[in-house]
């Protein structure tokens, strides 16, 4: 994991950070300014991750192009098995739960996503979406950035505003000024001491106590601290009214789901959450494979969407997956696929558009073996932010690219 | 943190401020049980108390004696790959990091596992790219070279099997140069940005074209591959070689000047002044770019033991756990640690980027904090703590909250603790603010004193090294 900025109060932004500070209030300054569009202030974004490398012919699967089936005899879905979307594509059928919400407009699809000159390795074509710098590594990811410009001292941001359901915080959510919790397992977000109560109170106050020290970094660490003995408790008691009344599937998967829709539910100010899903890097045996993530996602997603519902909060949920890349037109010889290029993007919630977006790329007329991209995946993220959340997307992912109409 | 240096009035000579013109010069000043920890904690992984003691009684030269040349041998290490492990997908990743950190743990040469972490930080190749049994592999080569000669070094890593797959120089031939590693090399691992031009990564990048791997995955120079033309490199014209930009790159003052700076970050403080650095890299470059001299040069002087380095520099979560299972004499090391590692931000032989971690202030957040809370509070309670309640009791004297206490902050801290801080100890061990209060005693002891170490491990003061 990774380097977390974020602003140090008192002496230790000058002490250990030298010239940061100038950079700061640069910062500080463009936060003001207003959000772009009028959106509800209420809006989330959901993100989940497809790690690995998604392979996007068999999840939006072109069943009646001729070449998708000659390039594929091994792994490809059969024409009269798909769900269909249109005349051209339709959805791999372990996608039932999302063949379900996209006939009730609840899903988009945004054909070819990619950008030029893809990068085929997974830690770097992941360094490169999570923070939308194809050319020059960037220590901060898109949504850190989006984080970053909040105001926090308006009324309902709290530390909680983005928030990952994993170990590590993941690159996409590296932010300057912002601490972004990682819960991994909700239990794990405490200060766990057994049985013995009063040791907790004990560490609380150990670290209350903070004076100015010797080190610059000493209070840094008592402040944060406090903040991490403290949020669990915080997270706890917020969600502790909320229930449940969907039945998620058994997997890993669909618990994160489950307590990112308590999270959202719950009046925590959160504006983020990063969800992972994975393996899909399937050079051998795919269908299997594949087909097992892909129920995961859509039956997860499907019960999620229900959750939000009930709740009353599937209109201010966007959903929005990614893959570091796409995989290859034609199969391997172990009746997989090795890494690709562009590939489809789904987006889902209530208050989208549904429906097909963008070019399908042609299976055919091919840059070395692998598909064209048809749409820069930043101008996904320039349209979610701009239209769903609100802010102004050119300092976030650069300027240039086209909005895209799903929201 | 208050100091308490009424028992040691010379821990440190001189108060933050500006640098003394002796801040290399030999420290002469007193080595106690304080500097002795210090020097723990920063040429190693930390001590137990009756490591400390032994190291005051070798005194300042013989203790920088053994941590710079090591005499004695180093313990067994099982080697890796294990075959039965290498090629399980489950196991495979996990068993490289406790390969490394079991050696962390266990070694008596503290100070070349030191530096091979920070080589490993400073030419950060992670398991996100490169399988694992390359990967220990590099490890290897950065223990070998850990107190050696830098410019061996960076010729070493410019023909590891890891570092041509991680920056792709194997893919870097005569026809279509690939010029990664050329610019890392420079911006990350030898000179820094803003000190070289775009058209030196070129040159670079074609003396570097032909440095690739055979089907073994080991170097190989094709020489087929390799752009024998003309090259002008930081201000130079000749046919170089790879071996000629290693060559050329540690001659230049601001590769010395480079290094040393992040040797004296590693092991003093962040933000050294420009005139430290200045003194350090003359030391470099005279000694021809021996490691060992210029880190002893380090760890013998005024500055290394001053009052601004004490306690100054966050400890990364390697120091931090591995310095945790020593103090406790946890002799193996647990098999979740890599795990542990990983939720506080350093998943060793998975760094985030080739950057390495940026370290310093960015350890602490609230989510690496409660896995450093959570890893000891956990590690406590290890039936494998060879520093148990009862061992501590015999050395208290007595089953005495007051006693008990002491004897666990000097062992963990010196005594670097302040008196509110003991008072909440000693709140906690008398169980004070329990709904029924009930002193240390033989019926609770074991938790409570339990309970007391990981307070103490997990006390502000020593997330500081």
């Amino acid at each position: 994991m990774s380097s977390r900025r974020r602003f140090i109060s008192g002496s230790l932004g000058t002490v250990a950070l030298g010239g940061a500070l100038p950079g700061f209030l640069r910062e500080a300054a463009s936060a003001q300014t207003l959000p772009a569009a009028a959106t509800d202030p209420r809006n989330v974004l959901v993100v989940v991750q497809l790690a690995g490398g998604n392979d996007g012919l068999n999840t939006i699967v072109p069943y009646s192009d001729d070449a998708y089936h000659r390039v594929r005899p091994a792994l490809r879905v059969a024409a009269n098995s798909v769900l269909k979307i249109d005349d051209r594509v339709g959805f791999n059928p372990v996608l039932l739960g999302l063949n379900e919400l996209y006939k009730s407009g609840q899903v988009a699809i945004v054909h070819g996503v990619g950008y030029p000159n893809p990068n085929r390795s997974h830690f770097e074509a992941t360094q490169i979406w999570e923070t939308a710098s194809p050319d020059r590594p960037l220590s901060t990811g898109w949504l850190g950035r989006y984080l970053d410009k909040l105001d926090r001292n308006a009324t309902g941001t709290t530390s909680f505003a983005g928030v990952t359901l994993g170990d590590t915080v993941p690159s996409a959510l590296l932010a300057q000024h912002v601490d972004v919790p990682a819960i991994g397992a909700l239990n794990n977000f405490q200060y766990n001491a057994g049985k013995d109560a009063t040791s907790k109170a004990a560490a609380g106050t150990l670290y209350d106590g903070a004076r100015a020290g010797q080190s610059p970094y000493l209070s840094l660490i008592e402040n944060t601290a406090r903040t991490a003995l403290h949020g669990g408790d915080i997270l706890r008691a917020k969600m502790a009214g909320y229930k449940t009344a969907v039945t998620y599937p058994g997997d890993g998967f669909a618990q994160q789901l489950q307590l990112a829709a308590r999270i959202i539910g719950s009046d925590l100010g959160t504006r983020i959450v990063f969800v992972s899903l994975g393996s899909f890097d399937t050079h051998a045996a795919q269908r299997g494979q594949q087909d097992k993530l892909l129920g995961s996602l859509g039956n997860g997603l499907l019960a999620f969407y229900k959750d939000l519902a009930e709740h009353g909060n599937a209109n201010r949920v966007l959903t929005m997956t990614f893959s570091e890349f796409g995989r290859r037109v034609s199969q391997n010889a172990s009746a997989g696929t090795d890494h690709g290029t562009a590939a489809p993007l789904l987006v889902v919630g209530g208050g989208i558009k549904g429906g097909v977006y963008g070019e399908q790329p042609s299976l055919t007329d091919l840059d070395n073996g692998d598909l064209k991209f048809a749409t820069d995946f930043r101008a996904v993220y320039a349209t979610v932010l701009e239209r769903w959340l609100g802010r102004d997307a050119a300092p976030i992912v650069g300027d240039g690219f086209a909005r895209i109409a799903f929201v | 943190m208050q100091l308490d240096t009424s028992t040691d009035p010379q821990v440190g000579y001189r108060p933050p401020g500006q640098l003394e013109p002796d801040a290399l010069e030999r420290y002469r000043g007193n080595f106690g049980k304080r500097q002795a920890a210090h020097l723990a904690r920063r040429a190693g992984f930390g001590a137990t108390p009756a490591e400390i003691d032994a190291l005051v009684g070798r005194g300042l030269d013989g203790s920088l004696d053994a941590y710079l040349h090591p005499t004695q041998p180093e313990g067994e290490f099982a080697a890796y790959p294990d075959a039965a492990v290498l090629y399980d997908p489950k196991k495979r990743y996990g068993a490289a990091k406790l390969w490394w950190l079991d050696r962390m743990l266990k070694t008596k040469r503290p100070l070349v596992e030191k530096m091979t972490l920070f080589w490993h930080g400073h030419f950060a190749t992670s398991l996100a790219k490169v399988p694992p049994q390359l990967m220990v592999q590099q490890i290897d080569l950065f223990r070998a070279h850990a107190l050696g000669n830098f410019r061996d070094l960076l010729l070493a890593v410019s023909q590891d099997p890891a570092m041509l797959i991680w920056l792709d120089n194997r893919f870097n031939v005569a026809a279509h140069p690939n010029e990664n590693y050329a610019r890392e090399i420079m911006e990350l691992f030898a000179l820094g940005l803003g000190n070289y031009s775009e058209a030196d990564i070129k040159s670079a990048a074609r003396a570097f074209t032909g440095w690739t791997l055979d089907k073994d995955a080991r170097f190989v120079y094709k020489e087929q591959a390799h752009d024998a033309g003309l090259k002008t490199f930081l201000g130079r014209t000749g046919n170089f070689t790879g071996e000629d930009v290693v060559a050329i790159i540690v001659e230049q003052p601001i590769h010395q000047r480079f290094i040393c700076r992040k040797l004296l970050e590693y092991f003093v403080y962040s933000d050294p002044e420009p005139a430290l650095i200045d003194a350090l890299a003359s030391v470099y470059a005279l000694s021809g770019y021996d490691v060992a001299k210029t880190v002893g040069t380090i760890l013998r002087s005024n500055v290394f033991f001053s009052l601004r380095a004490y306690r100054a520099l966050p400890k990364s979560p390697v120091e931090f756990a591995v310095g945790s299972l020593r103090y406790l004499g946890i002799a193996e090391i647990p098999a979740d640690t890599p795990g542990w590692l990983a939720r506080m931000g350093q998943d060793v032989l998975q760094p985030p980027s080739v950057k390495g971690w940026d370290g310093g202030p960015l350890w602490i957040s609230t989510t690496t904090l409660l896995a450093r809370f959570n890893f000891v509070n956990k590690l406590v309670t290890s039936p494998a703590l060879a520093l148990t309640p009862d061992a501590l009791v015999a050395q208290a004297g007595g089953m005495n909250a007051t006693n008990v206490l002491e004897t666990i902050v000097a062992g963990a801290l010196q005594d670097d603790v302040t008196g509110d801080v003991r008072g909440t100890l000693r709140d906690f061990l008398d169980s004070k603010n329990a709904e029924v209060p009930v002193p240390l005693g033989p019926e609770n002891y074991q938790a409570k004193i339990r309970g007391a170490l990981a307070l103490v491990l997990n006390l502000p003061s020593n997330q500081l090294a």
